[in-house]
């Protein structure tokens, strides 16, 4: 239990929205909207969808605050949110359609970037060529195991975090991060060598 | 840290410690310990290179700009939630005077009864007319989502206070 003499800011400003303050509501979202859509992109590939499950993770803040209490760290429950309705958007093979749409969206970004000015078109190529690489070997990662590694690279979070954020064990996250990055080693270490 | 074993502790063991290592958010006297081992241990200086590789690739992984609206349109679904329901809109001026201060608690029973009776009177009248199927369907697959979404915010809750212990990912 977090003493009331510690308690960290996030949860003092959902404490306020349980009170009934909009405001401090705002500022949340201001502070976490970023990390939460990042992630759910990450998560899903598609930034639609990303979005409109990142509005469906606010609203469950939003609805939980009345039985609100900073048992955990904000962020960890609001990635616990975020990582169950990402799980739940895979499990329900949702995610599969979604894989259509992204296709067309990378090679419209593709051809979007490559237009641009800047580094050659040959520079430019070859990035989008990496990035395809890097987003196509993550998204073949079990999605548990995707999600660890998302919210420990991007979002630095601690082995208890992840661990509470995907309700398993420490132990079950750090040995199913060393599996991921295994297989991320084996197929993105020679990009940078 | 024997930097002569062929199956070097710290990829199994202390690998965490090189993983850290690679994430750079080791402390300073531990970058030293580490980077004494990697000097002489081949394996983990091909493990951490590989790491590192990894960590450099998904650096350039950007996401994509978010939507200029999506406060607006967050806050319009918030809005449309307090709405109040068909439900408590009926029952508004009932709970007012439940809320009224004087001897709520016998109207309440008095209420629990009549309504149950109520309940009781609709499931069994012979000549209740029966809503269109479609509509019956429509209105309950919207019950149920919204009774699913709030025991899965309860389940959420519950966890979240009481972590429990699993091991497969
Ligand atoms: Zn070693």
């Amino acid at each position: 239990m977090i003493a009331v003499a510690t308690i960290e800011h996030d949860a003092e400003l959902m404490l306020r929205v349980r009170e009934g303050d909009s405001q401090s509501f705002a500022l949340l979202l201001a502070k976490h909207r970023a990390p939460v859509i990042h992630f759910l992109y990450r998560m899903i590939q598609n930034q639609a969808v990303a979005e409109e499950l990142a509005q469906e993770v606010f609203l469950r803040v939003y609805r939980s605050r009345a039985s609100y209490e900073p048992t955990a760290k904000f962020t960890t429950w609001l990635f616990r949110i975020a990582s169950h309705v990402a799980l739940n958007h895979i499990r329900d093979g949702k995610h599969e359609r979604n894989q259509e749409s992204l296709d067309q969206d990378s090679d419209e970004g593709m051809s979007r970037q490559v237009a641009s000015t800047g580094p050659t078109v040959e520079q430019q190529m070859l990035r989008e060529a990496r990035f395809e690489e890097i987003r196509r070997t993550i998204q073949l990662l079990p999605a548990k195991q995707r999600a660890a590694v998302l919210m420990h690279k991007y979002e630095e979070m601690e082995y208890a975090q992840i661990a509470a954020a995907l309700e398993c064990s420490e132990s079950a996250v750090k040995s199913s991060l060393f599996r991921a990055y295994e297989t991320l080693r084996a197929k993105l270490a020679h990009m940078n060598r | 840290m024997n930097a002569k074993n062929n199956s070097c502790p710290m990829q199994n063991e202390n690998a965490e410690i090189l993983l850290s290592y690679c994430a750079r958010t080791l402390e300073p006297e531990q970058v030293i310990q580490v980077e004494k081992h990697l000097l002489g241990c081949a394996e983990c200086r091909e493990w951490a290179a590989g790491q590192q590789a990894v960590w450099a690739a998904m650096d350039t992984w950007e996401p994509e700009p978010i939507s200029a609206d999506f406060d607006a349109a967050l806050f319009a679904r918030i809005a449309a939630t307090e709405q109040p329901s068909a439900w408590e809109r009926w029952t508004a001026p009932v709970r007012q005077f439940l809320q009224g201060g004087f001897g709520w608690r016998p109207m309440l029973s008095a209420g629990a009864v009549a309504l149950t009776l109520v309940i009781a009177l609709s499931i069994e009248n012979p000549f209740r007319k029966e809503p269109p199927v479609g509509q019956s369907v429509k209105l309950e697959a919207h019950e149920i989502e919204q009774a699913e979404r709030a025991l899965e915010d309860l389940e959420m809750l519950r966890q979240l206070e009481a972590p429990e212990e699993e091991t497969s990912l």
